[in-house]
């Protein structure tokens, strides 16, 4: 599929105009969830700032603290792996289970939990071309893994779907029956058949949370237990972590334990904080370590702090244009507002409309539970792409357009003059015209005033 | 070059001037019991105060009598599990009573160290998990839980509650993939 931008996708969601206020509404309710889990803590202001500068601080020693975390993890009997971009992160992974996982007369079986990265690097479609059969196990991982989407919320990646497409999608893959939509029976079928997977799997994956220098341990938080049910089942566990995952301490988790959760979900804490330090005897555990544009992005003064994000998707879930515009208009990864300032990274001219998907009204960065500037982010993003001339000739030539007339004040006010008459005398038809006027799109203007502003205060001064 | 010296490498060159690593305080607040039932119960699991650790056993055959095969150290047990136990006999498991180390009074979550669980699956594939806890181990928040863990172990779970998912239309469905159901016992 040819990629499109960003407003064509949200007017393409907009299009059910009822669906979309549901999402509107449900994103909402589960900010404000976000809101009562966080007003009973006291500390909390003075959590998000040690957040941020303990996420600061290792950043700015970011080396040091992975080979200290790297030789941990090796003396704690974890083989540690390197890769500089997806496609080595998506062999090293198949390298693994081949050497690890020998099975005969059929396919290996892996068991996934949730991980953002391997959806960046697209894991599953390269694991399957190889005859890895790969199960999403988190409920809505494995739903839209059915049917064939990507996810649109990095916390709950099927809020795009309501209860009878799930149910809809079931009938087909796991034969409930048709029409039945009740969560409750819904989520019963699949622990029926995930178990069925779990106890099957040779090898589970699963992202992480947070890798500790200090111990080599890493964190894995689910609500569900797919993670821990995955890999304490299968012989060998595979981690795959982000270079920017790092924290220099052990005792640094009470900070983010206390953020994570409340910030995502407004749950007081995940059900499962799994801190997995050394594998069981006779099993394996490998780590793979990915940068994939991360040290790229850590070079940018002004966008390096991205790194910091801790991917609780609080910034999604109050974003007014993620809310009313769906994760997948994003087309990228990670979607919304944090979404927006990683992307233009990774490719500024596939994702040059997504810095715009924003009013700058800066709640994103008022919830961000690590301090993210992320409004700020935007506004200079948005510088760049228009000096790396990727605006739309409508925007650029429009602002183009404005600058010159704001620089001359005789022809800003003639030209004032002449839209106030204009307006009151042309066609609601024309004034209104949506696709010379994208701005009158569900907006009415005002009625037009006989005099500006400045005209009145020449009167009246 | 390889990838990690690549990687190293870059991230030498791109990486800002070092900042200060700031002290982490260990925050006071309420660690009382009834504060830890409070949030427990609000996330879906269920506290009962026993009189002493030997209670336990009167506590379980109160509530669990139906549940058939059940797994413990702590209680009377009629399926044996350890390091060794094989998928299958974990998967038949209704019923795991295990120790906990650590309650924490803001979040309801108790610490379990490998060394604990018998099995490392056993927490997470048994129907219904019961974890024992001394009031005397419980802290106001996780910050005084992580001053007192001294280190992770090989493996540890803090856990807060039955396995749970809201996956489909934000619906609160108990029972995910792990324990349906989970209750602490306080003594």
């Amino acid at each position: 599929m040819n990629h499109q931008d960003h407003p064509t996708l949200a007017a393409n969601f907009n299009k059910d105009a009822e669906r979309t206020t549901w999402h509107d509404e449900t994103l909402w309710f589960v900010r404000q969830k976000r809101d009562r889990a966080i007003y009973p803590i006291p500390e909390f202001q003075d959590l998000r700032t040690l957040a941020s500068e303990i996420k600061d601080h290792t950043l700015s020693n970011l080396d040091n603290y992975l080979i200290e975390f790297e030789q941990n993890a090796i003396k704690n009997g974890v083989k540690v792996h390197w890769a500089a971009d997806a496609a080595e992160h998506n062999q090293i992974v198949l390298d693994i289970i081949r050497n690890s996982c020998k099975v005969e007369g059929r396919n290996t079986r892996m068991v996934k939990s949730k991980s953002m990265l391997t959806e960046e690097c697209h894991l599953n479609a390269f694991l399957q071309k190889n005859n890895i059969d790969v199960v999403d196990t988190d409920l809505g991982e494995r739903i839209i893994q059915f049917r064939d989407e990507p996810p649109s919320h990095i916390v709950m990646p099927a809020i795009h779907l309501k209860k009878e497409d799930v149910g809809e999608t079931f009938h087909e893959h796991l034969g409930t029956t048709k029409g039945e939509k009740d969560p409750q029976i819904l989520t019963e079928a699949a622990r029926q058949h995930l178990r069925e997977k779990f106890v099957a799997a040779d090898v589970a994956l699963t992202g992480v949370n947070f890798a500790i220098a200090e111990t080599g341990s890493f964190v894995v938080c689910t609500n569900e237990g797919n993670a821990d049910l995955g890999v304490n089942l299968a012989k060998v566990h595979i981690a795959s972590m982000g270079i920017e995952k790092m924290i220099p301490k052990l005792h640094h988790l009470s900070v983010y334990t206390r953020l994570l959760a409340r910030s995502a979900t407004g749950q007081p804490i995940t059900t499962y904080t799994s801190h997995f330090t050394k594998p069981a005897e006779g099993k394996e555990m490998h780590i793979v370590i990915v940068d994939n544009g991360r040290t790229q992005q850590l070079g940018r003064a002004d966008f390096r702090n991205s790194l910091k994000c801790i991917r609780c998707g609080a910034c999604m879930n109050t974003c007014p244009v993620y809310r009313r515009s769906g994760g997948h208009s994003y087309d990228f990864t990670v979607p919304g507002p944090i979404g927006a300032i990683l992307s233009p990274n990774i490719d500024l001219h596939k994702y040059s409309s997504l810095p715009f998907a924003s009013t700058l009204c800066g709640s994103c960065s008022d919830v961000c539970p690590v301090k993210i500037d992320i409004h700020v982010q935007l506004y200079k993003w948005r510088q760049i792409v228009g000096q790396q001339n990727e605006l739309p000739a409508t925007k650029k030539w429009g602002m183009k357009g404005l600058a010159k007339v704001l620089s001359m004040p005789k022809v800003y006010n003639i030209g004032g003059k002449l839209a106030r008459g204009a307006l009151r005398v042309l066609p609601h038809g024309l004034t209104h015209n949506q696709s010379m006027n994208p701005w009158a799109k569900a907006r009415e203007l005002p009625d037009a005033p006989k005099q500006s502003f400045k005209e009145w205060y020449e009167e009246n001064r | 070059m390889t990838s990690r010296e690549r990687i190293l490498n870059s991230i030498a060159s791109n990486k800002p001037a070092l900042t200060t690593l700031p002290t982490v305080p260990i925050f006071e607040g309420d660690g009382s019991i009834e504060r830890f039932k409070t949030v427990l119960e609000g996330i879906g699991g269920k506290a009962v105060e026993v009189s002493s650790k030997a209670d336990c056993q009167a506590a379980i055959d109160k509530y669990y009598s139906d549940l058939k095969n059940v797994a413990s150290e702590i209680v009377k047990a009629n399926v044996a599990v350890n390091l060794d136990t094989t998928k299958e006999v974990l998967e038949q498991v209704d019923l795991a009573v295990i120790q906990g180390e650590i309650g924490v009074a803001e979040n309801g979550t108790i610490w379990v160290p490998e060394s604990n669980m018998l099995n490392r699956a056993l927490p997470f594939i048994t129907q219904h998990l019961v974890l024992v806890l001394d009031k005397n181990t419980i802290v106001a928040n996780m910050q005084q839980a992580y001053a007192k863990l001294e280190n992770a172990g090989s493996y540890g779970v803090f856990i807060a509650g039955p396995s749970k998912t809201a996956d489909i239309e934000q619906s609160l469905v108990i029972g995910a993939h792990g324990a349906r159901s989970m209750m602490v016992l306080i003594y």
